[in-house]
């Protein structure tokens, strides 16, 4: 007849069997596995139960530490953290009772020191061991790394007999052949090197979000040896790379990116990052390649979903690194934009960067896919409805795209098409124009008007939208060298524009452009406001100028440039009306004055649809300093 | 004790208080042992003529202590009666009585016994009436059939008593035996059980394992059968531990956790449809409830009595709770309970405090001494003999050594006392060769010290040739034999002495290893003539691995040029394995170190990145080589025997990841280029050598056949001249063929086209060697 002892140890090795027998076949549902988990769970806890009951003996320790661990085991993979906990508390009590020690506090730290004291020269320190390990997991992941942090000795100490117990483990492999010896559900050997590994990568976003990347980059570097599953090696080349773009080094960045993408090829936030590189060091190229391959990637729909990013591991299957992974910081660098902004930021890339008929197709492709989004969408109520899903929140609002689409268009020399999206943003808007908007232009405390406002700035959203898609659709007659109907588009859009009032007028309202840092929505507004009145004005200017109508040619195109002094079109064309109104001399000094200008490239601050048209009646250069030649000829 | 009423104290009053008590008692037919039952059941009753029949009270003595109250069944009357266990002192000694309560509301007593001293502890009332108490390590009880009191005949250092539901019901004593000498050492189970109706002893496991006995505080049987002698029970325990426990055959099935300490009784009700539930008391008055099933806990406090019945005549039982708040000096039922867990039957427990006696030491203590005394004694005489072993196998040594060094330096060795007529000599295994060889070698003789006289002569002579004569029993008997003729126990130690290289041209040579003799013409021997005697000492086994490897072993962090040769020859001899060992989930991590961590590795200096794994065992060393390709990859090349190598890997397949694939390389890449060549034109000399010799073999067998038998010519005569003649004329004719063959155009072109096939894979095997070395 068996013993108790004997029993209990075959009851827990049946449990442990039971439960790694469902996971290794794949066909198991993750709803079945949650259940048979629940279930091992209150089994084991029953067995510790009775295990328990009777009194603490040395003897049964190995057995008793092992159900404890099965057990908690269970209850962290259910992130049931506090019942692990109490267990563990349990145990350590037990533990001490066993060996004789008085626990005289209740501090945990305190405590775990008093047993791995009194537990070292036992023949269970080892089980004590795995169950500090768990410990450690559940302060990984409670994100107490300060507490991870005062263990550290023992904690070096643990990762020292766990993974240098070489001598032990031919004794213990032959031993785990034999039934008496209670099994584990986890190799904490495998639960030691993930705790490791995922505690250095925690740190490591943590003490870099507070700007020790120096001191952190050894660890993780020394961390990318670890044995790990490989999304994790991949996370500690990601964080290495953060580490060195934040010491700004970013080629050395890009290559550690390069590392993690070549791990792990899931790990798609590598990727992400080295855009945002490429952005700061100002390479277009490779950022729209890159954006190019988080596209294609991001289309798979494989890895967008967090879940399929999650390293899938044989051993520690039970416990997956992101019970471990829960630091703010690090989850920040680890996200990764929707799909549909992808496809955005790739497309408007590429019309900003002379690719438009690149662009025109990525545009396409994203309204589409809006569109499809949109039918699936219920309670759906207007365009200008931003949230379209919940992933594509980080998009500009429809109209908006629909312009930049619109804009890209024309660049690509497909007028008509441009034409059609632009008909579609003023037949959406129209009705809900207001008849006036103040533009409050001294406003900087947002929240004290803040439901005027919303209302104020929706209204005046609406304007400016409205307006870009007239100034646009004059920009495709003027293309198609339909003048007068390029000259009505315009009025269209000037019309528009003022019946915007300015409450305070401030100084600076005439200056530059902001710089590209100052993205305040209203100053913003402002900007894209005058920009819209010089082009539309500019662009009626040119049309006139082309109808020989010189006077409101010149008027016009004066205007644009009292608004907009850096616009070069009309510039130019100013000059153009003058000399043919001989005026030479005004002329000459204004196309002096405009080549003065310093050359704007398209910019991403500004939407596309409110620069300079590329299309359009050009003036050649050339000629005009010939001309200037000729009259004054030195 | 706390609950135990004086009823000389009381006034007549209490005294009919006590009876109302018993006639309450008999009302429910139970009773609780409270801590102060009169006032409990305060005239709870107003039967009064019942109080006025105090005529077995009046019997009593001046000093009347209420032991115990419980239910219990009358086997004689077959009902369930209430009892008293009553005590009184006469001088120093205890008249204990137990009355029962009759059918007609009578006390009388039924049970008189005196022992010499006082119970004290757990007194138990059962059914029977049985009395059921402890002292000083013995259990005793008395009943009405047993008449008088009886002593079971075990020692019990702990013990709990309970009943199990059989037809007639069955008394029974747990306890931890005590451990005598014999239980010490055979006894399997420490738990006994006793029935006290016909004394059968049984293993007390099979109710309650080992370690719930002294945990116990509270037992009911709830199921108990016996098959063909076997018992089987299911038992509810409640542990000191605040659990309560459910056995089946003394498994441990389910446990909860009970809300209070000490327990007080168990009681099962059976709410019929809902299933079972057991209720369990405690000490200051709280109860709970614990549903059988899922074994769920619902607790409930301040209650002072619980009685379990169908008091709703609905079939099935319910329970009825008494609340201690009330004023239960007055009126006791002003505030119950009924509810579908209350019951019929209260079961007094009897909350033994969990007595941890040690048993006792000293009689262990001076068995293990004795047992560890007398196996000293005898380590100590075999210590003694390998000493002498040893000292014995030093001086062989040293003299050895000194003949060595003597061989070495070219000088003549200067022996104490050569002896001669005694030689050793080394011969081949038979399985080598057809017959075996005698490997040459020198001789040496030397007479040792002799041994004190109380030495064994066991050991003299067996160390001289080497260890491996010790499995020659019969030899070394014989050898005994010899030496113990020798009167004055002089030994003799034999050296051989050869050189190694012929031995080792493969890889492990054993030797048998003869011992020869002339028997000396002493005095005691009656045999005059000097025979020469050959006695086989056994065998040596000559390893390769265990010669070559041994200056490398010693140091090999130097970096010396004889190191570096060490090693090169110890990769040549030792066997390769090279492993692709390849983790597409989960990287590596430091192989390196996990090697070097190995007990007894090294890193071989003169070439880094070899890792020498040396183990104290001969032929055991291993040369590991991990090169890693990426972290997720690499090859690891073993030098070692095959044995260790896959000792190795057992251990590895521990440290390596599970989901990792570990392939060997083809042999063709771990062999090197220049191997294979070697191989491959060593094949073509073989297979043209014997292709040419079938051939030749084949004509020849063919003249043979021709030739036929041939009687010798008689060089006398004519025709002898002419068949000399004819005869020497053929041989010119043979050997003349013999020099330029015909052979069978079939066979040749068979032999060209092996030869030509074996011929491209060396080729092949010389492209690949110079492709290796032009561009490597």
């Amino acid at each position: 007849m068996l013993s108790l002892l004997d029993k209990w140890v075959q009851e827990n090795n049946e449990l442990a069997n039971n439960f790694k027998l469902p996971e290794a076949q794949e066909a198991t549902s993750p709803d079945q596995n949650r259940t048979n988990l629940r279930q091992s769970c209150s089994e084991f806890h029953k067995l510790l139960r009775k295990i328990q009951g009777i009194p603490p003996d040395a003897g049964h320790a190995e057995l008793e530490l092992s159900v404890v661990y099965n057990a908690s085991v269970c209850f962290i993979a259910q992130s049931q953290i506090v019942e692990a906990e109490l267990l563990l508390q349990q145990a350590t009590e037990r533990v001490l009772q066993m060996t004789g020690d008085d626990p005289d506090t209740s501090d945990p730290l305190v405590l775990w020191r008093t047993v791995l004291k009194s537990v070292r020269k036992t023949a269970f320190h080892h089980h004590v061991l795995y169950l500090l390990s768990l410990q450690w997991a559940i302060w990984l992941t409670n994100s107490y790394l300060k507490t991870i942090r005062d263990f550290q000795e023992e904690i070096s100490a643990l990762l020292e007999t766990l993974s240098g117990k070489v001598g032990d483990d031919c004794r213990n492999e032959t031993k785990a052949k034999f039934p008496d010896v209670p099994k584990l559900i986890t190799d904490p050997r495998r639960l030691v090197e993930l705790l490791q590994i995922c505690t250095i990568i925690t740190q490591g976003a943590e003490r870099l979000s507070e700007g020790w990347s120096s001191e952190v980059l050894s660890d993780l570097q020394a961390a990318s040896t670890l044995p790990a599953a490989r999304a994790l090696v991949a996370y500690t080349h990601l964080l290495s790379g953060a580490c060195l773009a934040h010491m700004n080094r970013p080629q050395m960045a890009l290559q550690c990116y390069k590392t993690a993408l070549e791990t792990d090829s899931h790990c798609v936030c590598a990727l992400y990052q080295s855009i945002l590189i490429y952005r700061q060091l100002k390479n277009s190229q490779a950022e729209i390649q890159t954006l190019r391959i988080l596209h294609s990637v991001s289309n798979t729909k494989i890895l967008l979903l967090p879940s399929s990013s999650e390293p899938a591991m044989a051993g520690t299957h039970l416990l997956s690194p992101s019970l471990f992974l829960r630091s703010q910081s690090l989850s920040s660098l680890l996200s990764v934009p929707s799909a549909l902004s992808v496809l955005h930021s790739l497309a408007l890339k590429c019309v900003l960067h002379s690719r438009a008929s690149e662009g025109v197709e990525h545009y396409l492709d994203l309204l589409a896919a809006l569109h499809s989004e949109d039918q699936h969408r219920i309670g759906a109520k207007t365009m200008t409805d931003t949230q379209v899903h919940a992933e594509v929140s980080t998009l500009p609002k429809l109209p908006r795209l629909y312009l930049e689409a619109g804009a890209a268009l024309l660049m690509a020399q497909r007028p008509a098409d441009c034409m059609a999206l632009c008909s579609e943003v003023i037949s959406t808007t129209q009705d809900l124009l207001p008849q006036k908007v103040v533009l409050d232009e001294s406003e900087t405390n947002a929240a004290a008007t803040e439901d005027v406002k919303e209302e104020g700035e929706g209204g005046l959203a609406m304007f400016l939208w409205t307006a870009a898609a007239y100034l646009l659709q004059g920009h495709c007659f003027t293309h198609m060298k339909d003048w007068k109907q390029a000259v009505t588009h315009y009025t269209r859009c000037i019309n528009l524009l003022v019946k915007v009032h300015y409450k305070n007028k401030v100084a600076g309202f005439q200056t530059q452009i902001p710089s590209a840092d100052t993205d305040v929505q209203q100053g913003g507004d402002f900007c894209i406001l005058q920009r819209l009145k010089g082009l539309s004005f500019a662009g009626r200017g040119i049309s006139f100028t082309q109808m020989d109508r010189m006077k409101e040619a010149l008027r016009d195109l004066q205007h644009s440039l009292q608004v907009l002094p850096e616009g070069v079109g009309a510039g130019l064309w100013c000059g153009e009306v003058l000399w043919r109104l001989s005026r030479r001399c005004d002329a000459a000094a204004c196309w002096e004055k405009t080549w003065s200008l310093p050359t704007q490239p398209l910019t991403e601050t500004l939407p596309v649809y409110v620069q300079e048209p590329q299309t359009g009646p050009l003036l050649d250069s050339t000629e005009l300093r010939h001309r200037l030649h000729e009259l004054h000829p030195v | 004790k706390a609950g135990k009423q004086r009823v000389s104290q009381i006034s007549p009053e209490k005294q009919r208080a006590l009876f109302s008590q018993a006639t309450y008692v008999w009302r429910y037919g139970c009773l609780k042992h409270k801590r102060d039952p009169v006032r409990v059941f305060p005239r709870a009753e107003p039967n009064t003529d019942l109080c006025s029949k105090t005529y077995c009270i009046r019997k009593v003595a001046a000093q009347v202590d209420i032991v115990k109250c419980k239910c219990a069944i009358d086997v004689r009357r077959r009902v369930r009666t209430p009892c008293i266990l009553v005590t009184k002192k006469r001088g120093d000694r205890f008249h204990y009585i137990l009355l029962t309560l009759s059918s007609s509301n009578q006390l009388e007593p039924r049970i008189k016994f005196k022992p010499p001293y006082q119970m004290k502890g757990d007194v138990c009332i059962l059914q029977g009436p049985t009395v059921l108490w402890r002292h000083e390590d013995s259990v005793f009880y008395t009943s009405l059939r047993a008449e008088g009191v009886r002593k079971i005949p075990m020692e019990m250092s702990h013990c709990l008593f309970g009943e199990l539901s059989f037809y007639k019901g069955q008394v029974f004593v747990l306890g931890l035996q005590k451990p005598s000498d014999q239980s010490a050492k055979q006894s399997t189970s420490p738990t006994l059980g006793y029935f006290l109706e016909d004394g059968q002893v049984f293993d007390g496991t099979v109710v309650l394992p080992h370690p719930y006995l002294c945990i116990t505080q509270c037992m009911l049987a709830l199921s108990s059968e016996r098959e063909g002698g076997v018992l089987k029970c299911a038992v509810i325990a409640a542990t000191s531990h605040k659990q309560l426990v459910y056995f089946e055959n003394g498994v441990a099935r389910d446990a909860c956790q009970l809300p209070y300490d000490h327990v007080e009784g168990l009681q099962v009700v059976n709410t019929g449809r809902n299933g079972c539930l057991f209720v369990v008391l405690f000490k200051r008055g709280d109860v709970c409830a614990v549903w059988k099933e899922t074994f769920q806990v619902c607790p409930n406090s301040q209650v002072c009595l619980l009685h379990v019945d169908d008091f709703l005549g609905c079939g099935t039982d319910q329970m009825l709770l008494l609340f201690r708040d009330q004023g239960v000096a007055r009126r006791p039922a002003d505030k119950f309970l009924i509810t579908d867990l209350c019951g019929i039957s209260f079961s007094c427990g009897q909350a033994s405090e969990a007595l941890k006696t040690t048993p006792s030491p000293q009689e262990n203590y001076l068995l293990t001494l004795q047992a560890l005394e007398s196996r000293l004694q005898s380590g100590l005489i075999v210590l003694q003999d390998l000493q002498r072993d040893v000292s014995v196998k030093e001086g062989v040594i040293q003299q050895s050594v000194q003949v060595l060094t003597d061989v070495l330096s070219g000088r003549e060795t200067q022996l104490t006392q050569p002896a001669t007529g005694v030689s050793l000599s080394l011969l081949t295994e038979t399985g080598q060769s057809s017959a075996p060889a005698v490997i040459q070698t020198q001789s040496q003789a030397f007479w040792l010290p002799a041994c004190r006289p109380s030495t064994p002569p066991l050991s003299s002579s067996s160390s001289s040739t080497s260890a491996f004569a010790f499995s020659q029993p019969a030899a070394k008997r014989s050898r005994q034999h010899v030496a113990s003729d020798d009167p004055r126990a002089r030994r003799l130690a034999v050296t051989a002495m050869t050189k190694l290289a012929p031995l080792l041209t493969s890889g492990c040579v054993k030797c048998c290893v003869m011992l020869h003799y002339t028997r000396g013409a002493d005095a005691l021997s009656p045999v005059s003539k000097r025979a020469p005697v050959v006695l086989h000492c056994g065998q040596v086994a000559v390893d390769i691995h265990s010669v070559f490897q041994k200056p490398l072993l010693k140091n090999p962090l130097i970096k010396t040029d004889e190191v570096r040769e060490d090693l090169l020859s110890l990769l040549t001899v030792l066997d390769r394995w090279v492993l692709h060992i390849d983790s597409p989930d989960y990287s590596l991590g430091d192989m390196d170190g996990w090697i070097q961590k190995r007990a007894g590795c090294q890193k071989v200096e003169v070439s880094p990145q070899y890792l020498l794994l040396d183990s104290p065992e001969p032929s055991a060393a291993m040369l590991l080589h991990w090169h890693q390709i990426t972290p997720f990859q690499g090859e690891l090349s073993i030098h070692s025997s095959q044995l260790q190598m896959l000792r190795f890997l057992d251990s590895l397949r521990a440290f390596l990841p599970a989901s990792c694939a570990v392939r060997p390389v083809k042999s063709a890449r771990s062999r090197s280029t220049a191997q294979t060549l070697a191989l491959a034109l060593e094949n073509e000399v073989l297979s043209l050598r014997k292709c040419a010799a079938s051939l030749a073999r084949e004509r020849e067998e063919g003249d043979e056949g021709r030739a036929g038998p041939e009687e010798p010519p008689e060089p006398g005569s004519v025709e002898g001249l002419r068949r000399c003649r004819e005869a020497w004329r053929r041989d010119v004719e043979r050997s003349r063929t013999r020099l330029s063959a015909l052979v069978d155009v079939g066979k040749y072109r068979e032999m060209i086209r092996i030869v030509s096939d074996v011929q491209t894979d060396g080729d092949l095997a010389a492209l690949l060697y110079a492709q290796r070395t032009l561009f490597s």
